[in-house]
C-alpha cells in the first residue's frame, strides 16, 4: 500500500502516526511546504511574546520521518492531483532529474489553510507580516528591535494573539476591528466586552470600523492611511484577517469542494481513496448541525488521527467537528464552544450569569434539552466537562442554574 | 496492574484523600511542615459536592486514548507505560488550558507546583502516586480513605466483585423475607474458631 500525505502540519503528522500503528510496511510519503521539524502552530504567538524560544515549538523529534520510515518531500507545494492516474504532481518542470510525481493508493489532503490576504496599497513594504507559520514569526522577531508602535489588523484569534504578544514586548498596539469587540467569531458581546476591558486596561488602543487603504514608508512601513481619513504611525503591521483553506490544486470537478473539501464520516472525499483532514476539510458541525470548516488545532489532531486509521483500513467514524477555543489574556481566562449567539428561535434557551467585579461570566446555550454552546470568562477549570456535554449531545436533566455556578462539577451529573 | 477504583456510593465527603494527596506531593511529605511550604502543596484529587451535598472523589481516569494528551499543544502530556499513567511534564507545559477544554471530567488544575519551574503556573493532575508505587506503597488517597470509597486493586478483581454484587442483588434468595430468623449466641468470629477446631 502506498500512502501519500500532502501537508506536514498536525493533521498530516497524526495521520502518518496512526497509519504506522496499523500498517508497518506500507510506503508513506509526506509532501509539505514547511521545512521545519513538525511544530506546534498555535504556539507561534508565544514566540512573538517572548514566552518561549523557537526551539520549544517542535512537538516531534528531528528524526520523526526517519523513525517512522516516512519519505519526506519538504519545501514543496503540490500543483495538482491526477485523480485518474492516482498521482500527485509537485512541479511541472522537473530540474536535475528530481522526482516530481508520486503515485498513491490512498491520498490524504491535509494542506491546512493560508492567511486571508488583504487589499491595500504598499503591502510590499518591510515589516508588514501575516502571522501563520514559524517562518513568519522568525521574520517578525528580526524586525522588532527599535520599534515602538504596532498596528494589528483584525480582532480574531490571530490578531488578538499578535496584539497580546506585542504588548508584552512593550509595543504600543493599535488594533483595527470591524465589530465592537475582539473575537467576535468566538465570543458573544458581553464576554467580548470583558476581554476588551482587560486589554484596554493594559494599554491596547482599539479602533472600530476603520480599514487600511494604504501603507507608506521608506522601505519599511512608517504610516498607515485609514478609510476614515486618519493616519497612524506604525513600525510593524500584523495582518490577522482569518484563514482560507489551501485547496487551489484540488480538481473541483472530481473532488467535491464547498468552502473546504467536503468529507464523509470516514474523512473520505467524494473521490474514493482520497481523504482530507484538518483546516482544509469540511464536515458537519455538531453544535450547528450544518457543514462547517472548523480550522482549529484539536480538530486537526482528531481528523488526522481518524483519517490515518481509515486510510490504513480500520473503519472509524468521525462524529463531527466542534468550534472551541480557550485563551488566557493577562488575568482573564476565556473559553468558548459551539453556538454562542443563537438564532432567534424558540427552540434555543440562553441562561447566563455575570459578575463584573470578579470578571466572572458564564453563558450556556441550550437547544431543547441539549447544551450546544458556552462562553466562560474565568473559572474555566470545569470547561472540558461542559464541552464534552456539547460533544456528546447528552440531554441535560439538571437545572441550568447549577451549571452556571463556578463550583459546578462532575458529581452533579451523576445519578446515585 | 493495580489501579485506584472509585466507589462513589461509599464516599462520605471527608476530604481526607485531598489532604493526603497534597501532603504526598509536598517537599517534606509531612502534613505539619507541608502547610508552610511555598508553593503550598495542593491536592490532585478533588472531592466535588453533588446536588444533594454528597461527596465524590473526582480524580484523573488516565484515559486511553487520553483527550488531554491529544489536545496538549506543546506535547507536555505523555503516558507512563509501566504504571499506565497519564503524566504532565511541567517543564514543557505552557499553561494554555487546552487540556482544561479537553478533559471530560474536569480534573486538571492550574497552579504553581514544586515539580515545576519556580513562579510558573502549570497544569497539575493526578500522577497515580507513581513515586510511592515504586517504593511499594499504595497511592496516598487510597491509604487515607476510611470508607473504602477509594480502593487499589486490579480491574479484573474489581469487576468480578461488582459482578457478584449485581448477581446477588437479583437472586431470588436475597429477596426472600425470613419470618423468624432466631438469634445466634456466637458471633461470626467465634463460629469461625469453632469451625477451625472441628477441622
Amino acid at each position: 500500500m502506498k500512502y501519500v500525505i500532502i501537508g506536514n502540519g498536525i493533521a498530516g503528522i497524526q495521520a502518518a502516526e496512526s497509519i504506522r500503528q496499523i500498517d508497518s510496511r506500507g510506503g508513506i510519503t509526506i509532501i509539505g511546504d514547511e521545512t521545519f521539524t513538525p511544530y506546534c502552530r498555535p504556539m507561534i504567538s508565544l514566540v512573538l511574546e517572548g514566552a518561549i524560544p523557537t526551539e520549544k515549538l517542535a512537538i516531534r523529534g528531528a528524526d520523526f520521518y526517519e523513525k517512522l520510515n516516512i519519505e519526506p518531500v519538504l519545501g514543496k507545494r503540490v500543483t495538482h492531483i491526477d485523480v485518474d492516474a492516482r498521482q500527485v504532481i509537485i512541479d511541472d518542470t522537473p530540474k536535475g532529474g528530481k522526482k516530481n510525481h508520486f503515485s498513491y493508493d490512498k491520498l490524504l489532503i491535509a494542506t491546512g489553510a493560508d492567511a486571508r490576504p488583504i487589499k491595500a496599497e504598499g503591502l510590499s513594504l518591510g515589516n508588514i507580516f501575516y502571522m501563520r507559520g514559524q517562518a513568519h514569526v522568525c521574520d517578525m522577531l528580526e524586525s522588532l528591535s527599535g520599534g515602538k508602535k504596532a498596528l494589528v489588523l483584525g480582532g480574531g484569534l490571530v490578531g488578538f494573539k499578535a496584539a497580546y504578544g506585542l504588548m508584552k514586548r512593550g509595543f504600543e498596539v493599535t488594533m483595527l476591528i470591524k465589530s465592537g469587540y475582539p473575537l467576535s467569531m468566538q465570543i458573544d458581546e458581553a464576554g467580548g466586552k470583558l476581554v476588551l476591558k482587560e486589554l484596554v486596561r493594559h494599554g491596547l488602543k482599539v479602533m472600530v470600523g476603520a480599514e487600511v487603504k494604504a501603507f507608506e514608508g521608506n522601505g519599511r512601513v512608517r504610516e498607515a492611511y485609514l478609510s476614515d481619513g486618519s493616519v497612524l504611525q506604525c513600525d510593524i503591521v500584523i495582518i490577522g484577517k482569518g484563514v482560507l483553506p489551501s485547496l487551489s490544486f484540488v480538481p473541483r470537478d472530481q473532488v467535491r469542494v464547498d468552502l473546504g473539501i467536503v468529507v464523509d464520516q470516514h474523512l473520505e472525499t467524494s473521490s474514493s481513496g482520497i481523504f482530507a483532514a484538518g483546516d482544509v476539510a469540511e464536515y458537519v458541525d455538531i453544535a450547528r448541525k450544518t457543514p462547517w470548516v472548523n480550522a482549529i488545532w484539536p480538530e486537526a489532531v482528531n481528523q488526522g488521527r481518524l483519517a490515518g486509521m481509515n486510510m490504513a483500513g480500520r473503519k472509524v467514524a468521525y462524529k463531527g467537528s466542534l468550534s472551541r477555543n480557550v485563551i488566557r489574556i493577562f488575568d482573564v481566562d476565556v473559553m468558548t464552544c459551539g453556538v454562542v449567539e443563537p438564532p432567534d428561535d424558540p427552540g434555543y434557551q440562553v441562561i447566563s450569569k455575570i459578575d463584573p467585579h470578579k470578571n466572572f461570566y458564564r453563558k450556556l446555550v441550550f437547544r431543547n434539552d441539549v447544551l450546544v454552546g458556552l462562553v466562560m470568562v474565568n473559572d474555566i477549570d470545569q470547561g472540558g466537562l461542559l464541552v464534552s456535554l456539547i460533544q456528546s449531545e447528552t440531554p441535560i436533566k439538571i437545572s441550568g442554574e447549577t451549571m452556571l455556578k463556578p463550583n459546578f462539577n462532575y458529581k452533579q451529573l451523576l445519578k446515585f | 496492574m493495580k489501579k485506584v477504583v472509585v466507589h462513589p456510593e461509599r464516599c462520605v465527603g471527608c476530604m481526607q484523600c485531598m489532604v493526603a494527596c497534597a501532603t504526598a506531593h509536598s517537599r517534606s511529605g509531612n502534613l505539619f511542615s507541608a502547610i508552610c511550604e511555598v508553593p503550598l502543596p495542593k491536592p490532585r484529587v478533588h472531592v466535588g459536592v453533588g446536588l444533594y451535598g454528597e461527596g465524590f472523589p473526582n480524580r484523573c481516569r488516565h484515559c486511553d486514548p487520553a483527550p488531554c494528551m491529544l489536545a496538549c499543544l506543546p506535547g507536555a502530556i505523555y503516558r507512563n507505560a509501566e504504571f499506565e499513567t497519564v503524566m504532565i511534564d511541567s517543564d514543557k507545559c505552557i499553561n494554555c488550558a487546552s487540556c482544561a477544554m479537553a478533559c471530560p471530567f474536569g480534573v486538571i488544575r492550574y497552579h504553581e507546583d514544586m515539580h515545576a519551574p519556580p513562579k510558573q503556573v502549570v497544569a497539575v493532575k493526578c500522577d497515580n502516586c507513581i513515586d510511592r508505587q515504586a517504593k511499594g506503597l499504595v497511592p496516598a488517597c487510597v491509604e487515607a480513605c476510611k470508607s473504602s470509597a477509594l480502593t487499589f486493586e486490579t480491574t479484573s478483581d474489581a469487576l468480578k466483585r461488582k459482578t457478584n454484587e449485581v448477581a446477588r442483588s437479583v437472586s431470588i434468595e436475597t429477596g426472600k423475607i425470613v419470618v423468624a430468623p432466631g438469634f445466634n449466641l456466637l458471633n461470626a468470629a467465634k463460629k469461625a474458631q469453632i469451625n477451625l477446631k472441628a477441622m
